[in-house]
C-alpha cells in the first residue's frame, strides 16, 4: 500500500487500475490456452500438430512454430538498430523509442527460444543435449548459440546499463519499487565519470553486437540456404533476405507498440509524429529493398531454375501458396506506397504509418511461412505426391500464447520500469 | 573395416514390396513409417507411357547432408559406412529430416506402442495371443534395445516419441553378418548388399560388370546405394499406387 509521503513515480510506474487489470488478465486467458495446447501436444506426442513427415506422409516436418522461431528472432533486429542509430549517429530524437525496441528484442529473443522447444519432439533433451554434444557445424547450433546465448546476453546486458542511470534517480525518492530501483542502479550514481564509461561501454558494445546481430539472422539464412534438400531453399540470396526481412518486421513491431504505448501512456507528446516519421522512412527503404528482393527471387525461380524449384514457385505465384503469397505481397505494396507518397509529399500523419508499421508485421509471418513450408510440400527431388500441411488448433493456441506471453511481458516490465528515459534531453544537460 | 554399401538391380524388381514388409517386421517400424520404400513409376505420354520401380532405403551418404545438419550428432557416419541415429541422443529438431534430399527419415510423432500396424488391444489380438500362448505381437526383438559395436543404441524403429528414425541397413542384423531384411527376403533377388571395399564382394562385382548410377548424385551427397540394370528416372516421373499412410 503506498503511503502519503511516497513519490508518484512517472509513466504510471508501479500502479494499477482496472483497464491494467483487465488486460493482464486478458493475456493470461490467452497465455493458459497455449500451455493447455502444449500440455496435450507433450502428453499425446507432435501427432496433434498438423506436421508430418516429408516423401511417403505428403507432410511437412516444420511448419508454424519454426516460421515463428525465424519472425521472432527477425523482430529482434530492432533494438539494436534503433540504439545503433542512436549511439552512433547521434539521433538523439530516437531516445524516447529505445528503450521499448530494447524490450521488445529481448522479449522476442526469449519467444524465439520458446518457440525453438515448443517445436523440438524432445525439449526437456534440447535444453542439455545442445550443450553436451553441441555441434558448431551445424547451422541450427549456430542460430542458438549466437541468437540465443549471444545475442540474448548481450541484449539483456545493454538494456540493464541503458536503464541504470533512470533507476538510480528513480532510487532518490521514496517509493514502493525504491527497491527494486537501487538494486537496477547498483551503486550508480550519475557522477560526469560514471555517465561517460556508461557511454563509452555501450558504444564499444553497440559495435560488437550489430557483428553478432547480422551473423546471427544470416544464420537463420544459412539454416534453409544452405541446404539441397529440398528444392526453393538453397541460394546465396536467403541470408541477406533474412536480414532485410528481419529490419522490416522489427521496425513494423516497434511502431505497433511505440503507437499502443503512446495510447495506454498518454505519451502524445514524449513520442511525437517525429519519431513515427522517422522509423516510417526507414521502413520504406526496407520494405524498397525486400520486395526488390522478392522480384529477384520469382524471376529466378521462373526463368533460370530447375524444374523442382520451378514447382515450388509455381504453387507460391499460381498454386496452393498463391493466396498467402500474393496476400504478403499486396501488404508489402501497400505499405510501401503509404509510406512513398509520405515522404515525396514530406507531409506526415500516424496513422498511415501505423497500418504501414501492422501490415509489414503481418507480412513478415506470411512471407516466413512461405519460406519454411511451401518447399517441404512441393520441393520434394523424389517422385513423391505433393504434400499438404495445415496447422491444428493445437499450434494455433501455442503461438497465440507466446504472443500473449511477449505483450504480457512488455505490459508488466513497463509498469515496473521507465518506458523511456525519466530525464529529457534538457534536464540531462 | 569394409566399407557397405548396396546395389540394386532394376531389372530384377517388379515392384512386389516384399522388401517392405520385411522391414517393418525386422525392425518393428510404427504404422505408416517406411524405412524401405519402392516407388511404382510411370514414365511418358499417352499411349507410350511406362511402368518400372525404384526401391528406396536410406542412401547412407558418405556426405550425408543428415549428419551435416545435426546440432548434437545424434545423426553420424560409422566407420563402416552406415550412417546411423543414435535414438538415445536425438533431440526431436527433424532437421536433418528436412536436409535429406530422399525422405528417408521418419519422425515418431506419437507414441510408438500407440501406432503399431495392429491395435494390439483389439480382441482379434486377444485371440491370437490365445493361439500363440500367451505371446501377444508385437514381437518384441532383443537387439533393438541393445547398443551396437560403438556403444550406441542405434538399430530398431519405434523407439521412442519425439526422435528420428531411419533405414539402419539393420545393423543389428550387419553386426552379426547377416544381410539386411530387405535384402534377405527379396524373391527376385534385386537386392544385394556387402562391402564395396572388397573386389571380390557381389556388390563389386555387379558393379564393375555393370553402369550403374546413384539417385541425385548432382547434390554431391555420395549415395552408398548403387542402381544398375535400367537407366535413371526420367526428369519428370510419376509415381503411381503411392502409399498414402499418414499416421
Amino acid at each position: 500500500m503506498a503511503t502519503k509521503s511516497e513519490t508518484r513515480l512517472p509513466y504510471d510506474l508501479g500502479r494499477g487500475g482496472a483497464g491494467f487489470f483487465l488486460l493482464v488478465l486478458g493475456l493470461l486467458v490467452l497465455v493458459a490456452l497455449g500451455v493447455v495446447a502444449y500440455a496435450r501436444q507433450w502428453a499425446e506426442g507432435d501427432v496433434v500438430t498438423g506436421l508430418r513427415d516429408l516423401g511417403t506422409m505428403g507432410g511437412a516436418p516444420w511448419g508454424l512454430y519454426v516460421a515463428f522461431v525465424v519472425h521472432f528472432v527477425g523482430v529482434s533486429f530492432v533494438g539494436y538498430t534503433v540504439a545503433a542509430l542512436i549511439g552512433l549517429f547521434n539521433l538523439d530524437h530516437l531516445r524516447p523509442i529505445a528503450r521499448m525496441a530494447l524490450a521488445l528484442t529481448v522479449v522476442s529473443l526469449a519467444l524465439g527460444a520458446l518457440s525453438v522447444l515448443a517445436d523440438l519432439g524432445q525439449p526437456l533433451r534440447g535444453i542439455v543435449n545442445l550443450f553436451l554434444y553441441a555441434r558448431p557445424q551445424s547451422p541450427l547450433f549456430g542460430t542458438f548459440s549466437t541468437v540465443l546465448v549471444g545475442y540474448m546476453v548481450a541484449s539483456l546486458v545493454f538494456l540493464y546499463l541503458d536503464g541504470r542511470r533512470d533507476a538510480a534517480l528513480l532510487a532518490r525518492a521514496p517509493s514502493r519499487l525504491r527497491g527494486f530501483y537501487r538494486l537496477w542502479a547498483a551503486g550508480y550514481r550519475d557522477t560526469p565519470e560514471e555517465q561517460d564509461r556508461h557511454r563509452r561501454t555501450t558504444f564499444w558494445l553497440i559495435l560488437a553486437v550489430i557483428p553478432i546481430l547480422v551473423v546471427a539472422i544470416s544464420t537463420e539464412g544459412f539454416v534453409f540456404g544452405l541446404q539441397s534438400g529440398a528444392a526453393g531453399w538453397g541460394g546465396a540470396l536467403q541470408a541477406p533476405g533474412f536480414v532485410v526481412m528481419a529490419g522490416v518486421s522489427g521496425m513494423g513491431h516497434l511502431i505497433v507498440v511505440a503507437f499502443t504505448a503512446r495510447k495506454l501512456l498518454g505519451l502524445q507528446d514524449r513520442i511525437t509524429l517525429r519519431q513515427f516519421s522517422w522509423l516510417g522512412n526507414v521502413l520504406l527503404v526496407l520494405v524498397a529493398a525486400y520486395l526488390y528482393f522478392i522480384v529477384v527471387e520469382v524471376l529466378t525461380g521462373i526463368y533460370q531454375a530447375h524444374h523442382h524449384e520451378a514447382r515450388v514457385t509455381r504453387a507460391l505465384l499460381v498454386g496452393d501458396y498463391a493466396w498467402l503469397f500474393w496476400l504478403t505481397v499486396g501488404m508489402l505494396v501497400v505499405s510501401f506506397l503509404l509510406l512513398l507518397i509520405q515522404f515525396l509529399r514530406r507531409r506526415y500523419s500516424l496513422w498511415p504509418i501505423v497500418l504501414s508499421g501492422a501490415l509489414v508485421s503481418l507480412a513478415g509471418i506470411g512471407k516466413r511461412y512461405l519460406i519454411v513450408v511451401p518447399s517441404q510440400t512441393h520441393g520434394r527431388l523424389l517422385p513423391y505426391l505433393t504434400g499438404f500441411y495445415s496447422p491444428t488448433w493445437v499450434e494455433y493456441s501455442v503461438v497465440v500464447g507466446l504472443l500473449a506471453l511477449g505483450a504480457l511481458a512488455l505490459v508488466l516490465f513497463f509498469r515496473v520500469f521507465p518506458i523511456m528515459e525519466v530525464a529529457t534531453r534538457e534536464q540531462r544537460r | 573395416m569394409p566399407r557397405y554399401g548396396m546395389v540394386i538391380d532394376l531389372s530384377r524388381c517388379y515392384g512386389c514390396r516384399a522388401c517392405m514388409v520385411a522391414c517393418k517386421v525386422e525392425n518393428n517400424t510404427p504404422g505408416a513409417h517406411f524405412w524401405m520404400y519402392v516407388f511404382r513409376i510411370e514414365e511418358g505420354e499417352y499411349p507410350n507411357t511406362q511402368v518400372s520401380f525404384l526401391p528406396r532405403p536410406c542412401m547412407h551418404c558418405d556426405n550425408a547432408p543428415g549428419v551435416k545438419v545435426c546440432p548434437v550428432g545424434a545423426r553420424y557416419k560409422r566407420e563402416d559406412g552406415l550412417v546411423a541415429t543414435d535414438w538415445d541422443r536425438c533431440i526431436g529438431c527433424r532437421y536433418c529430416e528436412v536436409a535429406c534430399p530422399y525422405g528417408v527419415n521418419y519422425f515418431n510423432w506419437k507414441k510408438p506402442e500407440k501406432n503399431q500396424y495392429l491395435d494390439w488391444d483389439t480382441p482379434a489380438a486377444q485371440v491370437l495371443g490365445r493361439v500363440t500362448n500367451g505371446a501377444v505381437p508385437p514381437y518384441d526383438n532383443p537387439d533393438l534395445d541393445q547398443p551396437m559395436k560403438d556403444k550406441r543404441r542405434t538399430a530398431g524403429g519405434g523407439q521412442r516419441k519425439g526422435v528420428i528414425e531411419k533405414c539402419t541397413f539393420c545393423v543389428q542384423r550387419v553386426e552379426k553378418g547377416l544381410q539386411p531384411a530387405c535384402v534377405a527376403n527379396c524373391p527376385a533377388f534385386a537386392l544385394h548388399f556387402g562391402d564395396l571395399d572388397d573386389s571380390n564382394s557381389q556388390v563389386s562385382k555387379l558393379l564393375a560388370e555393370n553402369p550403374s548410377f546413384r539417385l541425385e548424385e548432382e547434390y554431391n551427397t555420395r549415395p552408398r546405394v548403387y542402381y544398375i540394370g535400367a537407366p535413371p528416372p526420367s526428369a519428370h516421373p510419376r509415381q503411381i499406387e503411392a502409399v498414402k499412410a499418414r499416421e
